[in-house]
């Protein structure tokens, strides 16, 4: 119907340089300014964030179904976006569900892969599946500077977890790019804000790009394709890791298109939060410490903000801690005590009531990050926060229980005028937690048809 | 009714000529061993269904079967010899039932490990650790990689040196090329270090005259001909290090070339030389050869020896986590190594060295779990404990390292790590033992005037790590002797039991025994925390962080620190269990065994090893502990000593 409406990267490829103005228009629709249409076609992007521990099940869900609902106890943080929040209940991630396994870690590396994981003490690790965001970061994720990016607060502990036999690995990657490799995250803030935006501080010292660095590449390449014939199958598979990591910095350097583009994305507002942001690590002292975590938190935030809005990529996930987490949260008025030890809380009063004010923290710094890409401006009068999909959710219910049922789950923002949002839904018990990200999948243009064990897309969140 | 008779007739016959297709002893197996374990085992709970354990012995149809996972009935030979399985609740076995199958189990398995394997080692890429003691043997240059790089995950025997656990990423790849990059500018800027490694290019009146002369007569640029050899000899040296083997001619080539094409890139200015080298150091740094300890894999089915090289690396990489040195990749390339007397001198050798200290700090922190102090998510309630502070956090730490390098350098007994009369320790640990006369800050050897320190288990670095964050934990430390000391590390508790330690609202520890003793009396939890138990309340008398009391907070009673063991030994108090312990040094030996081998091999130990930790065990029996001989032996050890190819290799290369 619209054939004549090209796509704008296939120009840019194809032509390059040499488009001229009017030529771009014949994407646009007829009668529509440029400027307009660009303003109006954001890409969507999609931004998870999982919490540890489960949640104190009696403040999460809000009592009435549908459009007028009040927020629940730990939702309240999340009330001026009432109107733009889905509450999912009932969903269960069901292949994980089984008894038999461990609670926790069983349960966190699946959250987004929703497959039974490899149980093993580090030989052969497998989530059976790879995740939701990599399935999409693997579809559109080639339009940007970073296919994805993964962000959280711990480092992935060491050892092997023995009381139950599996790796701590399982509780430290939600992201998982195929059944067999996870997606490392970046913990540290100053080192995620300079990945991405180093050289567009003015004043920095520019870190000077080695000018032989591309001959470097082209060696160590060489070197390593010659040598992986002769290796034995799980050696080939490390060369091949190592390869396609050193093939990673070579796209990187060789992309100068997209390096431009995302140079062009950096608009005025962007660049003025960039030299803002960088103050901020500046002056924040406790960068590899856990004294103020909520200042180090909301600083990985406006990270993980930055990086969708200048569109160095469109899928990040965001883990506020690792599976079994026993963060401090003393530093909470009537908290004491790590937040496992308290999530385990065995009905006494006092810790639930404990739980329940660490379930509210995590909301509040939700809630930051929802006002931050509300205040990021994308396009027209659009905001960030209307392109987004943001989902926030843990991978067990009761902390104390361990149970993939009924899943503490929201979905926040438009997703760029596909999510029907404003509603408290309850789905029929047990739902696969699958549907969801079928769903969301679909709706942001993946072309599959089922995901892990979906049953068909979740009815009633897309417009 | 003649239809079922015939029915009956042709299921006897096949039942018959299904047997007798098969040798003696799998048929054995079938009418004598498998009945038994039917009966007691697999019909009332190691079954498919109930899977009680996590353990189906119903599936175990063939004796091949049993060789393979012959780890699983190792532990059913233990059990049944112990008399824990079957359980109380269920039939006992007649003396004749579990003779049978005592005996045949034991043979099925004993018979699996006649034929050696040495387990297959994988490319690994370095770990965090690694990797900055190897810039530092290079370069001389001091990082911290842990604040550089992603961290490392850790697997198989729980360290970090576990190839299956350690990813190459994008990210992580991005982070060497600068890390590289800063390193060797950071050479580069130190001129002193930077001469040691690279002498400067400079040549002599007389090699300036013959210069000239050739200019003049050959047409010859002499100069740079001569500066590309003068930059061979350092670029050589550097990547043969780094590699961890002598380089291939074309790979020499290649690196020369590069030198030459950025030389003759760079502006003529002093710098220029220095410079370009740099650039070649930087390719050396991002290098798989450096990144990834790989083994060539050639075509062939049986185990064959290491080679010279490979076997310097798996020397150098257990015994200083880092790459050889000169003399070592010398003594590779001699051949030396496959002499066993240059072999052991030089273990020796590389024990002596310094470098050696670095294996003790990893093996021992995470052997130990003492590491667990350093993670950010290791909790102390503050509010209990306010002195628990950074500074008597890694006085702790150090206290254990130092006196593990101790045992293994000085002391050379190894039996010290239970019962040493001396320790180490600064003012600030010092006083937190109430121990007087110890100043300032540097950890120094202290001999102890009583008896309740000294070892391991008087440790505050041990004795925290196993405490919750508001008080001691009996299981917690129970578990610790168990795993660590007895190497019989309990079963994983039965799925989703709560944690009983973080759950119940045992806050206050005067009624910590009660509690677990209430708690043993559900059967499933018996037969593992009867020992475990015991073994943590023997310790009670060191508080959550180590120190020592005699009665808790808020109450005039001693405390109750008796206890036994199944095999019938009782003590009191820590003193007494370290006897115990010290009677049992056979299984101590074991525990030692078994985990430095998953050290130095960098993979899980499994059936397979049995007799390795066997005889090493053994030789520290036989030599008074002797850590020096004991290594020794365990780097001459048969999976030390040789690999097999991965099996998919044989069967590309029978392919083609």
């Amino acid at each position: 119907m619209k054939s004549w409406h090209i796509n704008r990267r296939r120009v840019l490829r194809g032509i390059g340089a040499t488009v001229g103005l009017p030529f771009l228009q014949a994407m646009v629709p007829p009668g529509m300014k440029m400027e307009k249409y660009l303003e109006n076609n954001r890409p969507k992007r999609l931004a998870v964030f999982y919490f540890p521990n489960g949640t104190r099940q009696d403040y999460w869900s809000p009592e009435q179904a549908g459009r007028n609902f009040e927020m629940s106890p730990t939702l309240k943080p999340l009330e001026a976006y009432r109107k733009k929040l889905l509450i999912l209940n009932e969903l269960k991630n069901n292949l994980v569900d089984v008894s038999g396994t461990d609670g926790h870690y069983t349960k966190t590396a699946p959250f987004l892969t929703c497959q039974l994981i490899e149980k093993t003490t580090g030989a052969n690790i497998n989530v059976k599946g790879t995740s939701m965001d990599q399935v999409l970061a693997q579809h559109i994720g080639r339009k940007t500077r970073f296919s994805s990016l993964e962000y959280g607060m711990d480092p992935v502990r060491g050892g092997v977890d023995s009381n139950v036999g599996y790796t701590r690995l399982y509780g430290a990657a939600i992201s998982w790019e195929s059944p067999t490799r996870p997606k490392p995250k970046e913990i540290n803030p100053r080192f995620a804000f300079d990945r991405m935006f180093r050289n567009y501080i003015p004043g920095q010292v520019l870190k000077k790009e080695n000018p032989w660095k591309k001959s470097v590449v082209d060696l160590v390449l060489e070197d390593a394709s010659s040598l992986s014939r002769q290796l034995g199958a799980a050696d080939q598979n490390k060369m091949a890791e190592y390869l396609e990591s050193v093939r990673a910095v070579e796209r990187r350097l060789e992309a100068k298109e997209d390096l431009s583009n995302f140079e062009a994305n950096l608009t005025p507002d962007i660049r003025k939060e960039l030299i803002q942001m960088n103050v901020r690590l500046n002056d924040f002292v406790d960068l590899n410490s856990e004294v103020n975590i909520t200042g180090k938190i909301r600083l990985m935030m406006d990270i993980n903000a930055l990086a969708l809005w200048s569109d160095a990529t469109r899928v990040t996930t965001f883990m506020f801690g690792n599976s079994v987490s026993n963060r401090n949260f003393s530093f909470l008025d009537g908290v004491e005590g790590g937040h496992h030890s308290v999530s385990h809380h065995r009905g006494h009063p006092q810790r639930i009531e404990m739980y329940g004010k660490i379930n509210q923290w995590h909301s509040e710094q939700f809630a930051y990050f929802l006002d931050r890409i509300s205040s990021m401006k994308d396009g027209g009068d659009q905001s960030l926060f209307d392109n987004s999909t943001v989902l926030f959710g843990s991978s067990i219910r009761d902390g104390d229980k361990h149970r993939a049922s009924n899943l503490p789950i929201v979905l926040a923002g438009n997703g760029g005028g596909i999510l029907d949002t404003g509603q408290n839904l309850f789905y029929k018990k047990d739902t696969p937690l699958a549907n969801l990200y079928l769903t969301l999948l679909k709706a942001m243009e993946v072309p599959i048809d089922s995901f892990a064990d979906s049953t068909g897309e979740l009815p009633g969140i897309r417009v | 009714m003649h239809l079922r008779i015939s029915f009956i007739l042709i299921y006897l016959c096949s039942c018959i000529s299904l047997c007798t297709g098969y040798p003696d002893p799998q048929r054995h197996f079938w009418q004598t061993v498998k009945p038994i374990l039917d009966l007691h085992c697999s019909r009332p709970c190691h079954n498919a269904d109930d899977n009680k354990g996590g353990l189906n012995l119903m599936a175990f149809d063939f004796i091949q079967e049993i060789q393979r996972r012959g780890e699983i009935w190792v532990k059913v030979i233990e059990h049944v010899q112990d008399g824990s399985m079957p359980p109380d609740t269920k039939p006992a076995l007649t003396k004749m039932e579990s003779d049978t199958i005592l005996l045949y189990i034991n043979k099925y398995i004993r018979s699996a490990l006649e034929k050696p394997d040495p387990g297959l080692i994988t490319s690994t890429r370095l770990s965090n650790h690694e990797y900055e003691y190897a810039i530092q043997d290079l370069t001389g240059i001091t990082i911290n990689a842990d604040s550089l790089l992603p961290r490392d995950a850790s697997g198989g025997e729980g360290f970090d040196n576990f190839a299956a656990s350690h990813f190459v990423t994008p990210l992580l790849m991005e982070r060497y090329f600068e890390v590289g990059e800063t390193v060797i500018e950071e050479l580069g800027s130190n001129k002193e270090q930077w001469r040691s490694i690279v002498p400067e290019n400079s040549f002599s009146i007389v090699q300036r005259i013959r210069h000239l002369w050739y200019s003049w007569i050959y047409n010859r640029n002499l100069d740079y001909e001569e500066t590309v050899d003068n930059a061979r000899d350092p670029i050589v040296r550097f990547t043969t290090q780094a590699y961890r083997r002598y380089l291939k001619p074309d790979e020499r080539q290649k690196l020369v070339s590069f030198f030459e094409e950025v030389y003759h890139d760079l502006p003529e200015d002093d710098f220029r030389y220095d410079e370009a080298i740099q650039e070649v150091f930087k390719v050396v740094l991002v290098s798989h050869n450096f990144l990834i300890r790989t083994e060539v894999d050639p075509p062939l089915t049986d185990p064959y020896p290491v080679s010279s090289f490979e076997l310097a690396s798996r020397l150098s990489f257990f015994l200083w986590c880092s790459i050889p040195d000169n003399q070592l990749l010398e003594a590779a390339y001699k051949e030396d190594l496959h002499n066993p007397e240059l072999y052991r001198a030089q273990v020796q050798r590389m024990l002596k060295d310094p470098k050696a200290r670095r294996m003790a700090e990893s093996f021992s922190a995470q052997w130990l779990e003492v590491d667990n102090l350093n993670d950010p998510s290791f909790e102390i309630d503050k509010n209990l404990f306010p002195e628990f502070d950074e500074e008597l956090k890694s006085a702790m730490h150090d206290e254990t390292v130092e006196y593990f390098y101790y045992t293994l350098s000085e002391s050379r007994n190894f039996l010290e790590l239970l019962n040493g009369r001396y320790t180490f320790l600064n003012e600030k640990l010092a006083n937190h033992y109430g121990i007087e006369g110890v100043k300032g800050k540097e950890m120094r050897r202290v001999e102890l005037e009583t008896p309740e320190r000294g070892g391991i288990l008087g440790m505050a670095s041990v004795l925290t790590t196993t405490s919750l964050p508001n008080r001691t934990s009996p299981v917690l430390r129970g578990k610790w002797v168990m795993e660590k000391v007895l190497a019989t590390p309990p079963k994983p508790p039965p799925p989703n039991v709560p944690d009983l330690e973080a759950t119940k609202q045992v806050h206050d520890e005067l009624t910590l025994r009660e509690a677990l003793v209430l708690h043993r009396e559900n059967p499933a939890c018996y037969s593992c925390h009867q020992d475990m138990d015991d073994l943590g309340f023997a310790l009670e008398n060191y508080d959550a962080l180590g120190r020592w009391r005699t009665t808790y907070t808020n109450s005039t009673k001693p405390i109750d620190v008796t206890g036994s063991l199944k095999s019938g030994e009782q003590f009191e108090g820590a003193v007494q269990l370290r006897e115990i312990l010290i009677a049992k040094q056979d299984q101590f030996a074991t525990a030692i065994s078994k985990k430095m081998l998953g050290f130095a091999l960098g993979r899980s130990i499994e059936f397979k090893d049995t007799k390795t930790v066997e005889s090493l065990a053994k030789v520290l029996i036989e030599n008074n502990f002797d850590p020096v001989i004991f290594i020794e032996e365990l780097t001459l050890s048969y999976p030390f000593q040789y690999k097999k190819s991965d099996p998919v290799v044989i069967v590309q290369m029978a392919g083609t």
